[in-house]
């Protein structure tokens, strides 16, 4: 078997190792945090006498919010910190003893979490139109392309989230700026409130940026609200980003790996 | 074989001053500090050899490691172990090479070891043949068959020791640094990690590398020995020559009813230095030998060849 191949069914096995941390984030984290939001935006349109805001129903809010948290795992991928705190502890060291790249490692690690998270939103997905008889969005040919558009947004973001992260070879603590680039991350991409509600001139800007296109872009597609350019044009923003950042992945590892002191072995 | 020319390695920290002041100047200015952790060492050694790297604390040794197993870079110097440049980190020496921690887990925590040992099999293109041998090899001679199941982090401190010896080992590396291989285990276990690596050296024949703070492990391992003090070698040649660096001297062992202690004594003076001993305490046991290793070495590592 190829080694990757191996890696890829060994990080399911780790994530599968621990029963209670598959149900909590699986069933618990997506479920509180779509009640709190179903709440909240259900006092925001009977405040505001409406059944339809920025082209939003109640029921089409409440399907965003089952789709983001679990969208934005699959975004993140492994834990935050992930390479950063193996650098401080040292165990960064096995993947340069072990003959093979540390990113393709760590592309497969995070991919495979990714594909998990990704799962478990089709599960939900599906839940969700056998359970709940509210507005019929999005059909399966939309969730499996929204699901594909998260895993290419999830490159891109892996690849914003190793430049700040082999910031740790010279700076003592980059876990602040993982912290603002996951805010950011959550907050342009429409993660906390579409962006349909966010003026023009903001949406007008962030659409240079990648974030509209980490976690709008997919969300939407899954609901059905997006059209081919739509998609066309956010994936050729979010695969030329992506490119940039592999450049700088490429050019802080030729300079970094010079200043790795193994440190704690 | 390993060639090693004038190897140097500096290593800069920041320094802070203790207290919330020094926190604060931190903020602004930090003092930035320079150590010379390797001052342009040569080492050469042959294929099938075994040799103790011996050191206090921050001489150098792990650095001397890090550097030939290819984790860091050194500042100037060269270096080649099997026709490469160990930090150019080449799939084809990664293969031949294995780096085994005392203190550092390698194989993942999460997972039974026998996953682990899948993924370094793949990683490592072991072919199944050889892997179902060495898989029944180490684990037969390690005496972990039973715990090759478990979660590795369920397992003592001795088994996690095994397991990583086995996973460094799997793939047959003709070069093995072992960097405290024993540390913080017990005896019975550090016995049986010294045997299995005498007999795999004798059986396999890799370069080895040993650093230990255990003389026991040097004794019993290697026939040659490597003293590292502030960077540079103070003494390279056979482990039964290192008393030669001490001269004609003895060490006299002293009980009194107060205290027990002990002199290193030139054997001209040995005569002297006892009865000024029986004159001024009153002496319970008293007696004289020729000085050990760890005593040799302890004096070499305080202060340096020549001066013990």
């Amino acid at each position: 078997m190829k080694w990757w191949r191996s890696v890829f069914s060994m990080e399911l096995r780790k994530i599968l190792a621990y029963r209670s941390d598959f149900w909590v984030t699986f069933l618990g984290q997506t479920f509180i945090q779509l009640l709190i939001a179903r709440a909240l935006w259900k006092s925001v349109f009977e405040a505001q006498n409406t059944s339809s805001m920025e082209g939003f129903t109640l029921d089409m809010m409440t399907l965003y919010y089952l789709i983001v948290p679990i969208g934005t795992r699959m975004l993140t991928g492994e834990n935050i910190g992930f390479l950063s705190r193996e650098i401080y502890e040292g165990t960064f060291t096995r993947y340069l003893i072990y003959p093979l790249s540390v990113f393709q490692y760590k592309t497969i690690t995070y991919l495979t979490n990714s594909l998990f998270y990704g799962f478990q939103l089709m599960i939900l997905y599906v839940l969700y139109h056998v359970c709940y008889l509210g507005d019929s969005l999005g059909n399966l040919p939309d969730l499996v392309l929204g699901v594909s558009l998260f895993l290419v947004a999830s490159m891109t973001y892996l690849m914003m989230a190793i430049v700040i992260e082999l910031l740790a070879l010279w700076a003592d603590n980059i876990w602040s700026l993982m912290v603002m680039l996951r805010f950011f991350t959550t907050f342009f991409g429409g993660g906390f409130i579409p962006l349909d509600f966010f003026p023009a001139w903001a949406t007008n800007l962030l659409q240079w940026t990648p974030f509209p296109y980490l976690v709008s872009l997919p969300v939407r597609t899954t609901m059905g609200m997006t059209s081919v350019s739509d998609i066309t044009n956010g994936l050729i923003i979010l695969l030329s980003w992506c490119l940039i950042f592999m450049m700088c992945v490429k050019f802080i590892w030729i300079k970094g790996q010079k200043k790795y002191t193994g440190v704690g072995i | 074989m390993i060639k090693v020319q004038n190897l140097t390695k500096t290593f800069t920290s920041h320094v802070k001053e203790p207290g919330l002041v020094g926190s604060l100047k931190a903020l602004v200015k930090r003092e930035i500090r320079t150590k010379d952790a390797l001052k342009s060492v040569n080492l050469t050694i042959e294929q099938g050899e075994i040799i103790g790297l011996i050191g206090g604390n921050g001489a150098g040794k792990t650095t001397l490691v890090k550097i030939l197993a290819g984790i860091v870079h050194p500042t100037s110097g060269d270096a080649t172990i099997l026709g490469f440049r160990p930090w150019e980190r080449h799939n084809d020496y990664r293969k031949q090479m294995s780096l085994i921690m005392g203190q550092k887990a390698q194989v993942w925590w999460d997972l039974p070891a026998l996953d682990s040992f899948i993924l370094l099999k793949d990683i490592y293109q072991i072919d199944d043949a050889t892997y179902k041998y060495n898989i029944e090899f180490l684990a037969e001679t390690l005496m972990v068959k039973d715990q090759l199941r478990t979660q590795v982090r369920k397992l003592s401190l001795g088994e996690r020791m095994k397991i990583e010896l086995m996973a460094a080992l799997l793939h047959n590396p003709k070069v093995i640094f072992l960097d405290e291989p024993t540390i913080g285990l017990d005896i019975s276990a550090q016995k049986a990690v010294r045997e299995f690596m005498k007999n795999y050296q004798r059986e396999f024949k890799p370069i080895t590398i040993l650093t230990s703070h255990y003389m026991e492990d040097i004794k019993e391992l290697c026939q040659r020995i490597v003293i590292i003090k502030e960077g540079e070698f103070v003494y390279d040649g056979p482990l039964s020559d290192v008393q030669k660096l001490v001269g004609d001297e003895k060490v006299l062992n002293v009980t009194t009813q107060e205290e027990s202690f002990k002199i290193n004594v030139p054997r001209s003076e040995l005569s002297q230095k006892t009865k000024e001993v029986l004159e001024q305490h009153s002496v319970l046991d008293l007696n004289i030998h020729d000085p050990s290793i760890e005593d040799i070495i302890e004096s070499i590592m305080r202060n340096g060849v020549g001066a013990s």
